[in-house]
């Protein structure tokens, strides 16, 4: 797997840089600001974007705003986000197109380096890997007529693992259920949302995105 | 009576006083100047030079000002229109000033109040040194009034060290109170009306919060870009650390994995800190986008109304951003409501906020609960919270914060 990575600081821009190469990514370019992310992205063709959020000259949400200009010139680029805060709306704003490929993480995420490593090649295959942080935020903060509240608190839980870009077979090793469970969980959740049947990673890229829009 | 406290002080007021004298004498200057002026201002002449006589006065007065300011220890506040342009323009800047006018009038009764109270604080050691020394040399003019009364003898020499020491307790007593009486009147005289007084302390207000905005975000920048990042370093190489230990005994790992939870336990308090500083999402998405936001998750249905609010301190914001996340928590809590709304608007300088629901009502400011909370934010900038909830509701918490704008 080959990354681009964009980040300012240039102890962690090594740092990243490290981690990664001893986990066996390979690190194409890794550059401090959103122009050049841009340009190394087509230039060498990468597997996936490792972006923060803040860049120069504002650093505001520049990266974030790269992110989305990426996957709007590659269409389905995975990206990884990573920032030093979370906010629900930037999650949502980068699942928008539904096209998969996506995760938003703290930054400080990437200490658990197995996991870390992992959540970067489930979203490089794809995927959605959204911060524990976001979804508790949305656990606290939501809408009353949401058709979320058609599902069962169990349900709830197994759609928030999901947006944390768990497997079926990861959900069923947290909650100490079986396969089978989970993947009844799961059918339930895609009716409840009237998502129809489809190739099922779809799916869960779309129930992910109810999930976060509220 | 403590005389010797009194000194430095008597010394200080003195001094004071003989400055005084110095600035009335010229005061008196520039008054028959300007008035000497004035009556020949039909000729044409007097007007073309009252800007340098308006200058000079001012500059006269903004010394009196400054040395007032220091001597009460109060902040000195001025205000002129400036004298610029050709002689017609500069004419009419002075003449419709109306600081002008008061400048003038302190001139006349500086001139005379300060030169008099001067020359007593130079007078009274003078006549006490005079006095007392009369026993020494009142043989070289006898019968000569020299205390008020004729002294030609030894007894009405001595009863000279009596008046002399009289003198002395005026001297030390009396320049305190008068210096500052008449620092008082200056004052009062050379200061700026009402509504400039106002405007200055605005001006200073609104650079406060400027420079008070700066801080927070450059704080918030530097625990998020810095402080953080140094974490997340150390994170890293904990991880990185962790799994070079793979093959390590269980204690060595436990003791990495310890360290571990550590830092990312300071990470998530350092997180918490900088969001009650300052909400990132407010400089990403401004006040409005901001409570956009807090509408949109909100667990009771919310529409937002902001009316052309323009950019405000970041204080401000941030107090007015706390306490609609408060009240939306708050209601979703208590209220029991369908639906809330959520207005913004200013009025003059003051930003009012308005959090409304059709919940039950009858809701209560709880010491320590979330509207006490609010309260207390926004009366740092001395703001207020007012709750409207009669039984049945609706409820409405308006929240009005001055913006220094």
């Amino acid at each position: 797997m080959r990354v681009v990575i964009a980040e300012d600081d240039a102890l962690l821009r090594e740092g990243l840089s490290m981690l990664l190469a001893s986990e066996g990514v390979e690190v194409a370019a890794a550059v401090d600001n959103a122009a050049d992310l841009l340009d190394a992205m087509d230039g060498h063709a990468p597997d996936a974007l490792l972006v923060d959020v803040r860049l120069p000259p504002g650093f505001r949400d520049e990266g974030l705003r790269a992110a989305v200009e990426a996957r709007t010139r590659v269409p389905g680029l995975p990206v990884l986000v990573l920032s030093s805060y979370v906010e629900d709306s930037s999650a949502a704003e980068l699942l928008q197109d539904g096209a998969g490929g996506v995760g938003y993480l703290l930054k400080q995420r990437v200490g658990k380096v197995g996991e870390f490593v992992e959540a970067l090649r489930r979203v490089a295959a794809g995927g959605t890997v959204i911060d524990p942080e976001v979804i508790a935020q949305l656990l606290v903060r939501r809408r009353a007529n949401d058709p979320l509240h058609r599902l069962t608190p169990r349900e709830r839980e197994v759609l928030g693992l999901m947006a944390e870009g768990r497997s079926n077979a990861g959900i069923a090793e947290r909650l100490v259920i079986s396969d089978g469970a989970v993947n009844k969980y799961i059918r339930n959740i895609f009716s409840k949302l009237d998502l129809p049947p489809s190739e099922s990673g779809h799916r869960r890229v779309l129930a992910v995105l109810a999930y976060l829009k509220g | 009576m403590h005389l010797r406290p009194r000194l430095p002080a008597s010394v200080r007021a003195v001094r004071h006083l003989v400055a005084d004298l110095g600035m009335g004498l010229l005061a008196l200057v520039m008054f028959s100047a300007v008035t000497f002026a004035a009556a020949l201002a039909p000729a044409g002449v007097g007007l073309a030079v009252m800007p340098a006589l308006a200058s000079w006065t001012r500059r006269l007065a903004s010394r009196q000002r400054r040395r007032v300011a220091a001597f009460l220890g109060t902040p000195a506040a001025e205000r002129y229109q400036p004298i610029e342009g050709a002689l017609p323009l500069r004419v009419r800047a002075v003449l419709s000033d109306p600081a002008t006018y008061r400048d003038f009038v302190w001139l006349l009764v500086h001139g005379v109040a300060g030169t008099a109270a001067g020359y007593l604080a130079l007078a009274l050691p003078l006549f006490a040194v005079n006095a007392l020394t009369v026993p020494l040399w009142w043989r070289a003019v006898p019968g000569t009034s020299l205390l008020g009364y004729p002294v030609d003898s030894w007894p009405s020499a001595l009863s000279g060290i009596a008046v002399g020491l009289g003198y002395a307790l005026l001297a030390l007593v009396v320049p305190v109170p008068l210096a500052r009486l008449s620092a008082r009147l200056s004052g009062l005289l050379l200061r700026p009306p009402r509504q400039a007084r106002l405007a200055v302390v605005n001006a200073a207000r609104a650079a406060a919060l400027e420079a008070h905005e700066q801080e927070l975000k450059r704080i918030e920048r530097d625990l998020h870009d810095e402080t953080q990042n140094r974490l997340v370093g150390v994170l890293m190489n904990l991880g990185m650390l962790e799994r070079s230990l793979a093959e390590a005994p269980e204690h060595t790992r436990r003791l990495a994995e310890r360290a571990h939870e550590a830092a990312s336990d300071a990470l998530t308090h350092l997180r918490r800190v900088v969001r009650t500083i300052h909400p990132p999402v407010l400089t990403e998405r401004g006040l409005d986008g901001a409570i956009a936001a807090l509408a949109a998750s909100s667990p009771v249905p919310c529409a937002v109304a902001v009316d052309d609010v323009p950019r405000l301190p970041a204080a401000v914001e941030t107090a007015a951003y706390f306490a609609v996340a408060e009240a939306l928590t708050n209601l979703a809590k208590h209220s029991g409501a369908g639906s809330a709304h959520v207005r913004l608007r200013t009025e003059g300088a003051v930003l009012v906020v308005e959090v409304e629901d059709d919940g039950r009502g009858g809701a209560q400011v709880r010491p320590g609960g979330g509207l006490a909370g609010i309260d207390r934010r926004v009366a740092a900038f001395s703001g207020r919270t007012m709750l409207t909830s009669p039984p049945g509701g609706p409820t409405v918490v308006r929240v009005e914060v001055p913006c220094g704008l």
